[in-house]
């Protein structure tokens, strides 16, 4: 169920003269690493084909809200933009920030992209910044993206998974998409992993705008 | 004075079993555990008690009392089987639990497990290929929901693989865990007593000698405690015996077996394994959304991936060139740079096949590599919708034809799409684009290009490597095959595609299995001890004294060890009595006595009761000698 929506192994049926590891020894053990990695399977094997009829995991859906005592602290985020400028997210301490991990290639990310556009657009003039992290694309893709779904926002490029691999620690994210909402103080109020919907982030922003900086 | 041998039908029953033992464990080869050879040993002797624990009893009592008559212990053992609809509860539950735990269940559920894992390889799984599994249902419809309703799309997460695991697991750890118990209860075992007539053990001699009978006794323990014999003396005898090392052999082997099983356990909880595919000049950090695929542990979260990155600066392969293997991989190695943390100090690597990268306790396998060609796409207005590197599919080895899509849903007026193939070393055979050769001698790509609607902005998620024609129309375009540097020009005013170049890309196998090196010392501590058990014998060596009436002292000596494994013990049996009679101011003629094992084994034993402590209580014995 943590598997990513739109990556079929590419390992599958490529290369075959590759030999894979050494072979374990014991038939006792041959058996068990079996068993173990089945366990390890059964864990990924709910949505998949046979369920819903497309070729791929859909990912797994899910809203985390934390309250506010159990927050994690947002890691220090800084990087390059599409456009070029510079971004850190430090500067928006005492902003609402809504964080959105997204692709060009991912479907369920342009389905949300009209959500998250409008509700750039309704939360324009207050104190709730949205800034997008592009995940493993090209920034031509990215930015005929942000010309279709008409994002006004500034995106992250982060090819090399830097500002992913900033979250390891603290709330990673799951998926792409993934949304994070980050409160006035700099910690993580909300994760929402796969496809945002607009009432239900509109709420949960409003909720955390609510809070007392 | 002269060596007795044991009368063929005076033999402990035991021996017949034993080459009934040798038997059943050659013609299973079997013998993967001493054991085994115990529960072979155990069905052949007493038919009734056909579970191990039975046997296992068996050797209980024969470990509990000692001094008891053998023959009582036969009789006991089919009590403690199942005898009918007179079990209770919970004597069908403790049925049920020897039946689950006998070395029987355990072949047939090993079995089991690995005829089980046979539809895993023949039909598509959708943990590693769901685009076929997809394939699968459209093809075959009608088998392809009985198939599914099976389970067997997915296999190692089936309900029933998982019931013959847990019940494999629950069998070997409810079989060696007891076992374990018991074998240190063994180690500990001092000597059996004195059986009564020396002279009935397989080897004996006996002699008269001037010394007191206490004397001999003492100095023959003296002699003895200096063989490193563990002793036990009671009135008028000496028991001593050697090769406890034996059962501390056995006990490793056992205690390493559940090692085995707990570490592979562990790798199985707590491990995970990922893939990722890299083109040449990029990046990417151990995090979710950086992997193709994700199998994790079952408390693994996605906060527990150790944060490396990795970067693959360059990729070379080499193919033989000449000969039958023409076009044959002849070696790969991927340079890397690799840091265990974002902003810690990158190092540089070597990853070629079998040559894995190990950071921060994970190893990163190179697994596969392929060509990904690249693209500048123009769309309608002007706009550059695409500049990049498409990760292209081998799809045949011997020229590395690969497939691949482009997929630009955002170019104006229409959204483009493009399939076709990469052809390192292309060549026009008859009208028909073909690879000669997987190295990039002669780079082309042939693609079909669309325009339209992709389907991305809805519905269900796309491979990257495939195109969903349905709301597409195909483009008349020219030229087919491009090289690098050229173009096409969309009709309709619909944009440009320029073939710029390729890099290659390499396919990532990640693994964490935190019980590896648990498992691989438990692995060697297994063979350490089965090594032991099989090298080492139990041996021992009773002595006797007596006086007579007329005051003469006689002496009996009598040795006991597996007969199957004799092979050194005669001599050391003859060593010792030379050097006892000679403490005792004896010595003995004629040594003439030989192994008699061979012409005894198979022949069924008429007489039923061996020497009081017969070989029952000697733990199980492989045929395998050092000649210790």
């Amino acid at each position: 169920m943590l598997r990513l929506p739109h990556f079929a192994s590419p390992v599958v049926g490529a290369v075959a003269p590759m030999p894979r590891r050494a072979a374990v020894g014991a038939l006792v053990a041959a058996a068990v690493v079996l068993g173990a990695a089945a366990c390890g399977a059964g864990a990924t094997a709910q949505d998949t084909a046979v369920g819903n009829g497309s070729s791929f995991v859909t990912g797994s859906y899910g809203t985390t809200v934390f309250s506010s005592g159990s927050r994690p602290k947002a890691p220090a985020v800084a990087g390059t933009t599409l456009t070029g400028s510079k971004f850190e997210l430090s500067a928006d301490r005492g902003s609402v920030v809504v964080m959105n991990f997204w692709g060009s290639w991912c479907t369920p990310c342009r389905e949300e992209a009209p959500a998250l556009g409008s509700l750039a657009r309704y939360f324009a003039g207050t104190d709730v910044r949205f800034i997008g992290v592009d995940i493993r694309d090209d920034p031509a893709s990215a930015e005929g993206f942000m010309r279709t779904f008409r994002i006004g926002y500034p995106s992250l490029n982060d090819p090399n998974d830097l500002i992913a691999l900033d979250f390891s620690g603290t709330v990673p994210p799951a998926g792409i998409p993934t949304t994070l909402v980050i409160d006035r103080g700099g910690r993580i109020a909300a994760r929402i992993v796969g496809q945002a919907s607009y009432s239900g982030l509109k709420a949960l922003i409003k909720q955390v705008q609510a809070e007392r900086g | 004075m002269t060596w007795l041998r044991t009368p063929p039908h005076a033999k402990p029953d035991a021996h017949a079993a034993e080459a009934a033992d040798q038997d059943a464990a050659a013609r299973d080869g079997l013998g993967a555990t001493p054991e085994g050879h115990r529960d072979a040993t155990a069905d052949n002797r007493d038919a009734t008690a056909d579970d191990r624990d039975a046997a296992a009893d068996d050797r209980d009592a024969a470990a509990d009392d000692r001094d008891a008559a053998a023959d009582d212990r036969d009789a006991a053992a089919p009590a403690t089987t199942p005898a009918g609809l007179s079990l209770g509860v919970a004597g069908w539950l403790r049925w049920f639990w020897r039946q689950l735990t006998s070395m029987r269940t355990a072949l047939v559920l090993l079995f089991l497990l690995a005829a089980g894992s046979v539809p895993g390889s023949l039909l598509p799984q959708v943990g590693t290929n769901p685009a076929s599994v997809s394939q699968y249902y459209s093809s075959h419809p009608v088998l392809a929901r009985i198939l599914g309703d099976l389970g067997l799309f997915n296999v190692f997460g089936a309900p029933w693989f998982a019931a013959i695991y847990i019940l494999l697991f629950t069998s070997l750890v409810g079989c060696v865990l007891p076992r374990t118990l018991r074998l240190v209860g063994s180690a500990r075992q001092p000597p059996p007593r004195a059986p009564g007539n020396l002279s009935r053990l397989p080897f004996a001699v006996s002699y008269a000698t001037p010394v007191a009978p206490e004397a001999a006794l003492e100095a023959a323990a003296e002699a003895l405690s200096a063989k490193r014999f563990r002793l036990r003396t009671g009135p008028g005898w000496v028991a001593a015996e050697k090769g406890y090392l034996r059962e501390v052999g056995n006990l490793l082997f056992h205690m390493a077996l559940l090692g085995l099983l707990v570490s592979i356990g562990l790798g199985g909880l707590f491990g995970y394994k990922a893939d990722r595919l890299l083109v040449t000049g990029t990046s990417f950090g151990n995090t979710l959304t950086a992997l193709d695929e994700f199998h994790p542990g079952r408390l693994v979260g996605p906060g527990d991936l150790q944060p490396f990155t990795v970067t693959l600066d360059h990729f070379s392969a080499s193919y033989v060139t000449s000969g039958t293997l023409l076009g044959q991989p002849a070696a790969f190695n991927a340079a890397i740079r690799y840091s265990a943390a974002p902003g810690d100090r990158m190092h540089s690597y070597d990853l070629s096949v079998n040559h894995p990268l190990i950071v921060d306790g994970v190893r990163v396998f190179l697994i596969g590599h392929g060509y990904a060609p690249e693209f500048r796409i123009t769309d309608g207005t002007g706009h550059v919708v695409f500049d990049g590197a498409v990760p292209f599919i081998p799809v045949e080895t011997s020229g590395l034809v690969s497939e691949g899509a482009i997929k630009v849903p955002d170019a104006n007026p229409e959204g483009l799409g493009f399939v076709g193939v990469f052809l390192p070393s292309a060549i026009d055979v008859g009208g028909r684009l073909e690879s000669y050769f997987p190295a990039p001698n002669n780079p082309m790509v042939s693609l079909v290009s669309y325009a339209g609607n992709l389907g991305m902005n809805s519905g269900p998620s796309q491979s990257v490597y495939s195109l969903d024609t349905s709301g597409l129309h195909e483009l008349a375009v020219s030229p087919r095959p491009l090289a690098i540097g050229q173009s096409i020009k969309l009709p309709n005013g619909l944009g440009t595609l320029t073939y710029t170049g390729y890099q290659q890309w390499v396919s990532l196998a990640i693994t964490y299995d935190p019980g590896q090196t648990a498992a691989l010392w438990s692995g060697i501590a297994v063979l350490a001890g089965l090594l032991l058990s099989f090298m080492v014998r139990r041996r021992r060596v009773f002595v006797r004294a007596s006086t007579d009436e007329a005051g003469n002292t006689t002496v009996e000596l009598g040795g006991l060890t597996r007969s199957d494994a004799a092979g050194g013990f005669e001599e050391e049996f003859a060593g010792l009595a030379a050097e006892i009679s000679g403490l005792h101011g004896a010595h003995i003629d004629a040594i003439t006595s030989t192994d008699n094992d061979a012409e005894q084994t198979g022949r069924p034993a008429p007489e039923p009761h061996g020497p009081p402590d017969s070989d029952q209580s000697v733990p199980p014995d492989p045929e395998q000698s050092a000649g210790e």
